[in-house]
């Protein structure tokens, strides 16, 4: 039965102000029989906070919030519309795998001019390969609204790029901050991330002797679901391909991210074409296989 | 109406075409107290007009912050295509280039001085010709560069094995921020030191896909063309042919803007492959004792679909 005084020193929180506030209300010593009042007081404010941030919520909530938060941004091509029948789902993390060359960067490109545009969102852009091309939004802004050049539009679209695994955890965190404490602000509400392209960042640090390229990958793909069910965005990631088994192409990023994205998408050029098949590999509410077309005009 | 291209405010536009000017070439044929007289502009606006369309009609200076990877089959001429851009990156601004200096670093040996400045020197005859037709009226004036300076402006590394490879790769940024004028870093070839050898196929992915983004690191902070030289090897897939890069897919994703080198026929074409703004098409070049130059059949611009 130690007084305060003596665990000052152990607890920096129990300074002597908190020593005057517990001495009148009659605590001396960490053991004191007097205090259930002062307990109970304290478990009833908790339960209070805790009503305010509840931690679950119930299906009905859940319902209403899918209905009103998580809306489905089109991605400005018809084909693939109609193939994720809306489009890209906001709360959801969808992924771009394909070939290189096969358009994954163009349709993120495009992706971002119809959200700055159609649904008059900010799009926040994270390039890992210099791929970026204002001139080419410029371009498909332009295609999308007529010809009214529109800066307002070009404004809304943010890039940044990021060249190696933990600057992108930086920006993400820094983001989930900035964008928690915005709140919605009229028509700059966040709608889109886009990370173009996710696997050149995981690759060099994933396998070898530690875990550690592992955990970064996963805890990558969670803090993204993360951000993508708590601001109410669509994620949209890309990654490449590698050899696999019989000569033919997989996947990079191995058998622990596939379970990772809500939704898979597969991307193929016909080769000497500019039309680009898009099929689904996993989705959770749609069968895979299904397979659109589509163009990327110059 | 290649006018219409042109890096020109919309007024100058303007004026250019309404008193006729609708093509380089007849801007090129102009002299700079003509044109002013024509839009009734100034002199220093007209011979600032004149220099941009002289700028637009060079070929080759790759600026800006992408990440290029030549790929070709041996002979194509991918070793003096980089040759070519370590002596184009530093003509003087007033002549349309970057005037920068260049890092050349050479993995095979394949790096020839001699070479170097054969194409050095015909640059500089070029150029003080070029600048010689375009300001005629104006007195000419020396280009300001001799041979033996554009070789100096080429900071030459040679490597011998992957070890030194990774290791000048995360030197480069701290090179660079004490050298701040490089414009260019060629790397001939990317792949050599990794293709033979390399046991651990694993690792040999991380190391390569770790090296592009500190390439592309580098390439972003300094504003600066980082452009790859590396071999294709082909893949049958499917009874046709594919051309693929060595090292296969997983490198092939790490780079910004792929050009492929190849025979068509007789003649040597380049192909963009992958770029974010170009489409595709394909150019004929040729290599003479002068340097890369345009092929000397009809030029033409084939668009592939």
């Amino acid at each position: 039965m130690a007084p305060l005084k003596s665990l000052e020193a152990q607890y920096g929180i129990l300074d002597s102000n908190f020593q005057s506030f517990c001495a009148s209300n009659g605590i001396f010593t960490e053991q004191e029989p007097t205090s259930e009042r002062l307990k109970e007081g304290i478990t009833q404010v908790l339960s209070i906070i805790d009503r305010q941030h509840q931690p679950w919520l119930n299906g009905l909530q859940l319902l209403e919030d899918a209905q009103q938060n998580k809306h489905v941004l089109s991605t400005g091509f018809k084909g693939i519309d109609k193939l994720l029948e809306g489009g890209l789902r906001e709360g959801q993390l969808t992924e771009l795998v394909g070939p290189s060359s096969s358009g994954k960067t163009q349709l993120c490109l495009r992706v971002a001019a119809n959200v700055a545009i159609q649904h008059k969102g900010r799009v926040i852009f994270l390039d890992t390969g210099n791929s970026f091309s204002p001139r080419r939004i410029e371009h498909f802004v332009r295609q999308i609204s007529g010809s009214v050049f529109n800066e307002k539009v070009m404004s809304n679209i943010l890039c940044h790029s990021t060249f190696d695994i933990f600057s992108m955890f930086d920006v993400l965190h820094q983001l989930e901050n900035s964008l928690k404490s915005q709140g919605h602000k009229g028509d700059c509400k966040a709608r889109t991330l886009i990370v173009d392209s996710i696997s050149s960042l995981i690759t060099p640090i994933l396998g070898g002797s530690g875990p550690q390229g592992h955990a970064l990958m996963t805890s990558a793909g969670f803090l993204l679901k993360k951000l993508a069910h708590e601001l109410n965005i669509a994620v949209l990631v890309t990654n490449h391909m590698v050899a696999g088994e019989g000569g033919n192409l997989k996947p990079a990023l191995g058998e622990s991210w596939k379970s990772i994205p809500h939704v898979r998408l597969l991307l193929s050029r016909d080769q000497g074409n500019k039309t680009c098949s898009i099929s689904i590999l996993k989705h959770p509410s749609l069968a895979s296989g299904e397979v659109a077309r589509f163009v990327i005009d110059d | 109406m290649e006018v219409c291209r042109l890096p020109l405010s919309a007024t100058q536009r303007g004026k250019l075409i309404s008193a006729g000017y609708t093509s380089l070439s007849s801007l090129s044929s102009a002299s700079a107290s003509d044109l002013a007289r024509d839009l009734k502009i100034s002199d220093g606006e007209a011979l600032e007009i004149l220099n941009v369309a002289s700028r637009s009609s060079r070929s080759d200076n790759a600026e800006g912050s992408h990440a290029i990877i030549n790929g070709g089959v041996p002979g194509i001429g991918k070793t003096q295509l980089g040759i070519q851009l370590a002596v184009n990156v530093q003509i003087p601004p007033h002549c349309g280039g970057l005037g920068g200096r260049a890092i050349y670093i050479d993995t095979e040996g394949s790096f020839m001085v001699e070479r170097a400045l054969q194409v050095a020197e015909a640059c500089i005859e070029d150029m003080s010709e070029y600048s010689r037709f375009l300001r005629k009226d104006l007195q000419t004036f020396q280009v300001g560069l001799q041979s033996k300076d554009i070789l100096e402006n080429i900071y030459y590394f040679r490597v011998c094995s992957y070890t030194e490879q990774i290791a000048l790769v995360n030197y480069l940024d701290k090179f660079i921020t004490e050298h701040r004028d490089v414009k260019i870093v060629i790397i001939d070839s990317i792949t050599f030191h990794f293709r033979q050898d390399f046991d651990d196929l694993a690792l040999r992915t991380r190391v390569l896909s770790g090296m592009a983004l500190k390439l592309m690191k580098v390439a972003k902070n300094f504003s600066l063309a980082v452009v790859l030289l590396n071999q294709v090897t082909t893949k049958h897939t499917e009874g046709s042919f594919q051309l693929g890069l060595a090292l296969g897919d997983s490198w092939s994703h790490s780079c910004t803007n792929r050009v492929i080198l190849y025979w068509n026929g007789n003649e040597r074409c380049a192909y963009i492959d992958k770029s974010p703004s170009l489409r595709s098409a394909s150019a004929p070049y040729s290599v003479t004792s002068r340097g890369i130059r345009n092929s000397t059949s009809n030029y033409k611009r084939v668009k592939m679909m």
